[in-house]
Order: C-alpha cells, then structure tokens, then sequence
C-alpha cells in the first residue's frame, strides 16, 4: 500500500496534526521548506534550529535533526553547528518576533559574516504565540493587544525592514523576500526557499528569505481576511522582491 | 614527555585546553579574559582548530551550544559581566545536556563591576545564574598548575556527564606568570563516543531533537527528574578537595582558589609556631565537598572562611558544618588590593586561637 511519504517523501512528517491555527501561514512554509530538503536530497545531513514562537513548533513536522535554540539566538546556534560539521546543512526557522525583535543583533552578525548557513524568518506581522502583540515588523496603524489604537510610527518606530538592512552585506548570498498569500506568491516563495538552500549547499555565503505570512489568530481574522490583510497592507508596506542572488553568477536553479 | 612552560595563567588555561584535545574557543573581548582568546587565535589553527570571535557573549555561549549539539566539546572564556550574559545558553546547555568548558576570570560586581580580580561570583556559578534547576559543575584551580592538571579532568565531568564544566579562576591568579608543567598532548574530547546522542543527521539514526521548551508537562516531569538524579550522582561522586593537618586542628581555615593557595603557607608558619591550624582548600565548587567536614575532629573550635567577596562560600561551609562549629568569616573585595593579606589571615586565625 503506498503510503503518504511514498508520495511526497521523507522529509514531512503525516502522522500528527500540526498545531498551528487553521489557515496559518506556518503550515505553508513549513511544507515548503520539507519540500526542498526533499528535492535536494539533503534530509539526512540536515540540521533545523528553529527559534521561539508558533515557528518553534516546526520541527515536529519534518523528519531532520533538530534544535530548539533560545529566544532570537538560533542564527548564534547554527553557526556553532556548522562550524563543527561544516559539510552539514543547517538553517534556522524563526517568526518575526524571533528575528527582528529579541533576535536582531544575532541575525545582523550572522548575514554580515557571511558563513554558508540559511535563515527563514516567517514576518506575520505580529507576535503570534503570545496572544497578538506588537512585532517589530506590525505596520503602521496595526491594531494589536499592545498597541490598541494601533501602532503609531511616532511612539514605536517604523515596521523593520530586515532584508533591506542585510543588502549591502557582502557575506549575503542569497536574499529575498516572499509571500504566501497566493498561489503565485507560494510557487515564487518556494524557489527563493530552494536557492537559499542551494546558496548553502554551494558555500556561496549566508542566505536568507523573509516570508510574509497571515496570522489570523494573531490578528483577530477570519483566514480569508488575515489573508487579505497580508496581501493588501502588510505586502504594501514589505515589498515582495529577490535583493540578492548569487547564484545567478553560477547557474540559477 | 613533560613540557614547562612560563606562561600567564590564562594562557595556561589555553594552553592545556589545546593539549587536551578541544579545537575550538567561542569568545569576545572581557578584562582580565582576553589573553585565552588572544593565545587560541593564534595557536588552534596549528591543531587544526579556531578561535570564533562571536558578536557578543549571548552569541558566544549560543554558537557553543550550537557546537556542542554536533557532539563537540567547545571552549568559552569569560569574566564577570561576560559570564552573566552567558548564563542564558548555559542554563540550555544545561537542560540540554550538552558539554562545555568555561572559564570565568573572576572580576569584581556587581553591574559592570571593575576589572579587578576578586571571587564575586561564586554564588552565580554555583547557585546557576539562570533559571529552572540545573547545575554547572565547577572546578576552582589555585595556580597555573592545577589548571592544567584539572583541564583532563574537567573534560571527562563534561562528557561523561554532558553538562558544561565551568572553571573559575580569579583575575589576579589569571593575569600571574607562572612555570607550569604540561602533560603529553592527548585528546581526551576523542575518548568519548557522542553517537548515541548527537545531532549529526539521520543518516545512521532516527531523528533526534533538542526540545527545552515545548515539551508536554510529562516529558518536562521526566527531563526534570533525570537532570536531578544525575545532579545527585555527581554530588555523591564528584567532589574534590585538599587539606592538610586537619587531624588535630583548632582552628581549620576554609578558602577556594588563591586564598586557598595561601592557606599552606600560613598553616606551614602556624604549625612552626605551634599552633594547631588546618585547612580545607575546595577544588569543586558545585558539588561542595560536603564529606570534607563530615568528619572534623572534636578538636576544632571554630572554623575561618576566607574569600575574596563579602560571603558567599561562607554559606555553603555553614551548610556542610551544619551548626557543630562556629563558623567566621574574612573577605575583602573591590579596591587597589582586593585580596585578604597572608598578615590578615593570620592575625584572624591567631584571634580564633585565642578565642577571641
Ligand atoms: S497564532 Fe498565528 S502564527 Fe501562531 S499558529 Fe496561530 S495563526 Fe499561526
């Protein structure tokens, strides 16, 4: 009898129910990253450092070694990692939480230092987990639990634009920034996830592929309306683009 | 064959890290540390190995776990304020069941503290600076020598164990030039097989993964326990200690690090004199030699802890003592001269003596 993973491989996991909240952008990722580590044939040497958050959760779902690294701190763990197996792949699975607010200064060190390692920051402009919070990366005018009249630029900041902030960053291999709010954008998210990958497997330097992604828990919507809300505010304020691709000097995937 | 080098003893802390097999050293630059960092960048590559000079000490101690989950020993250095920035990853490490070896150039606090060697942070080594119960085992080296003496040692608690070793040293012993003796180089991290638990891909084993947070409330039970069960092993197993002319003591003078150095000259010059005065150097910090006063003769009177802090041992020699001996203490920190003086050592264990 064919089974799930006779289908689609080894990588996913079928035999528990993920935890994310239905209509989660997680789910997608999640399967997109399982997907590539299927096609590149590169499970058995592949370690995950998934960050804290609704992304810590992940792991569960793929069939790879994994870690639970602390709070922002897994790019710091995967370097670590791969400088004891350097022939391994490693890459970090973190939330917008995890990466751009606790996190920000290990990302920062890890692009600028350029060391074959791929980061996947999941950017659902709020904090998830905890129940709905302000991200560093909640647009302007978001209503969040802490920021009930929604985020005023003057008192909080600007929404950070983390791959922008990586571009003139030399170790930077690979860099984009995707979506998962239609089918276009999944299939275009999936070939950025498969070149950061790829940028590793070549040791051409860091690669790192933000993904925006609906929270409808997070933002109290219905999942066609967190959808639409991703696809019409958060995409207008993060612009949905490839900065970077090193492999276009080799031969792109 | 036996090499003598002259060597700061940060250097020698290098020096037999490198002799003992660990290839790598995850640091950033802290007073009075540095020198560990300044000596492996410049000697692990002729080994094969490296120096990572991390962003932050948040990152050093994190790259290490990274390191360590690949079933490599890996090497931090630190001192005070680094230390507690530190304590986050340790705590993992910890949960984690990962090996490390540390050390901490003690310096003077609390905040940003002074450069000043001193013995401050001995409740944050023992006590664990994070958070949960868990626990570092720590090694308090008096020279250079027993640095390099303890660093085989040190390795072996760390991988038979899997729990980071953290060696505490303080600044001034750290910044003395001393003759040390090295043994013939040999790896000891290779004596250990890591395949059964580390993380090297599921090529030759079933998935594996480090899970510390989202765990269920029975797998938390489970972990919980097991950590406690082998911290009661180590307690039991693990403790270390040196002491001289406790026998017929009256006075047993208690110290770690280099007031325990100075213990046997100023036991040496009591005996010379007549007096009955012992002491008890402990070597291992966390376990505490607790068996080294299960026993103390009828014939002390009052016990003298001496340290570089304002009282921080003191409660554990208080603890192991149990209230059958008075139990005082001496200590100094901060300032130009942040150590007790063999002179004040003296004159307070003379006072004890004395009954006063
Ligand atoms: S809270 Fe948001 S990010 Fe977390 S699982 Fe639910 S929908 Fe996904």
């Amino acid at each position: 009898m064919q089974t799930l993973a006779d289908y689609y491989g080894k990588t996913l996991k079928f035999d528990k129910l993920t935890s994310y909240c239905p209509g989660c952008g997680h789910g997608i990722v999640t399967r997109l990253v399982a997907e590539t580590i299927e096609a590149m044939g590169i499970r058995e040497k592949t370690m995950a450092v998934v960050g804290i958050g609704c992304g810590g959760f992940s792991h569960h779902y793929l069939e790879v070694d994994a870690m639970e690294a602390i709070h922002g701190r897994s790019p710091a763990s995967a370097i670590g990692y791969k400088i004891a197996l350097p022939d391994h792949i490693v890459f970090t699975y973190q939330g917008d939480g995890d990466t751009s607010a606790i996190g920000l200064h290990e990302i920062m060190h890890a692009a600028n230092r350029g060391m074959p390692i791929t980061c996947i920051m999941v950017n659902n402009s709020v904090f998830g987990m905890t129940g709905g919070q302000m991200s560093p990366t909640s647009i302007p005018g978001q209503v969040t639990s802490t920021t009930a009249t929604g985020r005023d630029v003057a008192v909080h900041g600007y929404p950070l634009l983390v791959p922008e902030m990586m571009r003139a960053m030399q170790g930077v291999s690979y860099l984009a920034r995707e979506s998962v709010v239609d089918v276009k954008s999944i299939k275009k998210a999936a070939k950025s996830i498969r070149n950061a990958f790829e940028c590793q497997v070549r040791g051409l330097g860091f690669s790192f592929v933000e993904v925006i992604s609906p929270c409808p828990t997070g933002l109290h919507l219905s999942v066609p309306d967190a959808y639409a809300f991703a696809a019409k505010e958060t995409l207008s304020y993060f612009k949905p683009q490839v900065f970077k691709n090193e492999l276009e000097k080799n031969d792109e995937v | 064959m036996k090499e003598t080098l002259f060597l700061k003893n940060t250097e020698t802390f290098a020096e037999s890290m490198i002799r003992c097999g660990i290839r790598c050293h995850f640091a950033y630059p802290i007073t009075p540390a540095t020198d560990v960092m300044k000596y492996t960048s410049r000697m692990l590559p002729e080994h094969g190995g490296r120096m990572v000079q991390m962003e932050s000490e948040l990152a050093v101690s994190n790259a290490l776990a990274g390191y360590a989950c690949a079933g490599k020993l890996g090497a931090t250095s630190t001192s005070g304020p680094g230390m507690t920035l530190m304590q986050e990853a340790i705590g993992f490490m910890a949960a984690g069941e990962l090996p490390c070896i540390m050390l901490d150039a003690m310096r003077v606090g609390p905040g940003d503290g002074d450069i000043i060697g001193a013995q401050s942070t001995y409740y944050q080594a023992t006590r664990g600076g994070g958070h949960g119960d868990y626990r570092v085992i720590v090694l308090a080296p008096s020279c250079g020598q027993e640095i390099a003496d303890l660093m085989p040692h040190g390795i072996k608690l760390a991988m038979t164990y899997r729990n980071p070793v953290l060696f505490v040293v303080d600044g001034v012993t750290c910044q003395m030039t001393e003759t040390t003796s090295f043994e013939e180089p040999h790896d000891y991290t290779a004596d250990f097989d890591t395949s059964s638990w580390a993380f090297t891909g599921t090529a030759d084993h079933p998935k594996r993964f480090l899970v510390t947070g989202s765990y269920t409330h029975e797998q938390g039970y489970e972990m919980n326990e097991k950590m406690r069960q082998k911290y009661v092993e180590i307690s039991d197993k693990e403790q270390m200690w040196e002491q001289d002319q406790v026998e017929d003591a009256e006075v047993l003078v208690v110290a770690f690090g280099i007031h325990g150095r100075m213990c046997k000259d100023l036991v040496e010059a009591s005996r010379a004199k007549g007096k009955r005065v012992g002491f008890i150097r402990p070597i291992t910090l966390w376990p505490f030699p607790d068996k080294a006063f299960e026993n103390i003769p009828a014939s002390v009177k009052s016990i003298l802890v001496v340290e570089m802090n304002h009282g921080q041992m003191v409660d554990d020699v208080r603890l192991a003592v149990n209230g059958r001996v008075p139990v005082h203490f001496l200590g100094k920190t901060g300032g130009e001269i942040p150590m007790c003086t063999l002179a004040e050592m003296t004159r307070e264990a003379n006072n004890l003596l004395e009954g006063e």
